[in-house]
């Protein structure tokens, strides 16, 4: 009765995924295609809007923020989660089970309504500047908002739980043996952690930095409201031109070439770790 | 459920809603103005004609554009910057207003046009964290530039829209009279001695919190958000000298489904009593000119009406026509 489950061939795999790429392609590879045409035809037949784009010196400011966040929020929350995927897959399951759900816990709240707790936290006349102004560590309050400082850490916030689950995933499978072996043949721990844990989580490290850089890209609030007008991304551009200035046109070129780059990042992303797990 | 079942449940939900029942949408902006709109425009429209107003927001200009490209708008009154709605009318994508249905006599000039009428008018005001300033006290848009007399982060409007940069050429001694066609140059000069100063805001609600919290002490607010926080029981400065005026608007998308009901909300929502109420709500001005006899003497005091002898109206005609140009260099200055 449940033959339908057994794939019979490979191939009738194909016929189990037909609603999803039937989804995909209505509502992503036509409306993509349909934006990536107002690119090229809005306000006139052209390549303006990408000669505009790549042409001055302010758009190349604003793809070199968007990487820079971006690349800066990818290593520090890979330095962060790394430790935490390792504790989460080491402990008992029963803590592993209770700090899962703290990091779950903080995806199921309402982003804006983080992004603005972080405000409140960082800014000038913040709980953090007061605290440490209260105890003498400084005197002046620190500025972290309105910069990379305040982005990188209101980012670094959301993407963790997007670095640890990957990671996790994959040193969860590494044989703890395998260290010891490494420690009895001589090892320091330093080099068991570069030459052995390292190199087996790098899929993991890959996939994760992957996903978080890409998230972070097109990031839009996060930016908007910690960091200041000079740190501007291209997702802010992209609602400038689209929401205020009602130029799709433009709108639609910059998100093209995000898209591009995204693209381009997945398939080295495949090259380099094809058959390697995850 | 068997099929006669389903018939019978679709009978019944025939049934419930009688057939002359009309519905359209209304969309806005959001927070508590939106509030303010359902409150005392929505409600009694609904009251009196029996047409449910569906809310949807926030206003989206983009959004708008591609609904009227598609053919599928599904949005019938929108509030939108009055400067947008005029050049949005002369792109076409405005439906023209029924002023045999709209009342036009009755409204202010300054925010009447064919597709669109004033929603409501409001001022740019200096606004200050007394707590933060105990000695002198700005008073002045110049007094908003001078960091050396006043020090401390500025608060602006983040968006490109009038404001902001007239606020800098009256700040750089332009007169009123000769701030258009605007001087781009010279207030972009004006700002960027303060761009390391300026913290931008994006919504009322953020403006709000950066002036409590003293982030910013002294900025260039919505006259109505800072009404909002002195009756919140929070010391306010504010300072109406040189109070610049812009308005929103209602307008109608082209291909709305339910034109009709539209027209006879705008109708209502530009109603002497509706604009009233929505006044005291919220501390932004009435484009009734009926309205202001209709409101508490005190309460008339607060709003930007009550300011015209220290007013400066911002050119929307200039805005509507000039609005990409200046709105590209706007942004391209904000990420240098």
């Amino acid at each position: 009765m449940l033959s339908f489950l057994m794939p019979a061939r490979r191939g009738s795999g194909l016929g189990m995924a037909l609603p999803a790429l039937v989804l995909l392609l209505a509502f992503f590879v036509v409306p993509v295609t349909l934006l990536l045409t107002r690119s090229v035809t809005e306000p006139q037949p052209g390549l303006q809007n990408y000669e505009t784009l790549l042409g001055s010196a302010t758009y190349l400011r604003v793809f070199g923020n968007t990487f820079l966040v971006s690349g800066t929020v990818t290593l520090v929350t890979a330095l962060i989660a790394f430790p935490v995927a390792w504790l989460l897959a080491i402990t008992t399951p029963r803590l592993a089970g209770i700090l899962f759900g703290i990091i779950l816990l903080s995806m199921w709240t309402n982003l804006l309504a983080r992004t603005y707790a972080w405000m409140v936290l960082l800014q000038q006349t913040g709980l953090i500047n007061r605290m440490l102004m209260a105890v003498g560590v400084i005197d002046q309050p620190l500025q972290l908002t309105n910069n990379l400082i305040g982005v990188t850490i209101g980012m670094v916030y959301i993407m963790l739980p997007f670095m640890i689950l990957p990671l996790y995933g994959v040193i969860r499978k590494i044989d703890p043996a395998i260290l010891q072996a490494a420690a009895l043949c001589g090892a320091s721990k330093g080099q068991a952690l570069r030459r052995v844990l390292l190199p087996l989580a790098a899929p993991g490290i890959a996939s994760g930095a992957l996903m978080v850089f890409v998230m972070s890209l097109g990031y839009f609030v996060t930016p908007a409201l910690l960091g200041g007008t000079s740190n501007m991304m291209l997702a802010e551009l992209i609602v400038q031109q689209v929401q205020s200035l009602v130029n799709w046109g433009m709108g639609a070129a910059a998100a093209f070439i995000l898209l591009v780059v995204t693209l381009i990042l997945y398939a080295l992303q495949l090259r380099l770790f094809a058959g390697r797990g995850v | 459920m068997t099929l006669k079942a389903l018939a019978a449940l679709t009978l019944i939900s025939a049934l419930a809603v009688p057939a002359h029942a009309q519905q359209m949408v209304f969309t806005s902006w959001g927070g508590t103005t939106q509030d303010a709109q359902t409150e005392h425009w929505a409600a009694p429209f609904s009251e009196a004609t029996g047409t449910t107003v569906v809310q949807d927001g926030p206003t989206d200009y983009g959004k708008i554009r591609a609904m009227v490209e598609a053919g599928a708008t599904n949005w019938d009154v929108v509030d939108v910057e009055y400067d947008w709605a005029l050049q949005a009318g002369e792109a076409g994508l405005l439906e023209p207003l029924d002023f045999d249905i709209i009342d036009r006599d009755v409204l202010d000039p300054r925010f009447v046009s064919d597709h669109a009428v004033g929603s409501f008018y409001y001022s740019f005001v200096l606004g200050w964290n007394p707590a933060q300033f105990p000695d002198a006290q700005p008073a002045t848009l110049a007094d908003l530039f001078d960091t050396e007399a006043f020090p401390g982060n500025r608060t602006f409007y983040k968006w490109s829209a009038p404001g902001v940069i007239e606020a800098a050429l009256l700040a750089d001694g332009v007169a009123a009279g000769d701030l258009y066609p605007l001087d781009l140059d010279r207030a972009f000069a004006k700002l960027d001695m303060i761009k390391g100063d300026i913290i931008w805001w994006e919504g009322g609600a953020q403006s709000q919190q950066l002036l409590a919290s003293g982030e910013a002490p002294v900025g260039l607010f919505w006259n109505g958000r800072l009404a909002a926080l002195e009756a919140e029981g929070m010391p306010v400065g504010i300072s109406w000298d040189q109070n610049i005026t812009a308005a929103d608007a209602l307008v109608v998308p082209k291909g709305a489904p339910n034109r009709d009901a539209a027209m006879a909300f705008i109708a209502a929502a530009t109603g002497a009593q509706p604009q009233a109420d929505f006044a005291a709500a919220t501390g932004y001005a009435p484009i009734n000119t009926g309205s202001a006899d209709l409101m508490e003497a005190d309460l008339r005091a607060t709003l930007p009406d009550a300011q015209t002898a220290v007013q400066v109206n911002a050119d929307m005609a200039y805005w509507a026509a000039n609005r990409d140009e200046i709105g590209n260099r706007w942004y391209a200055w904000q990420a240098e």
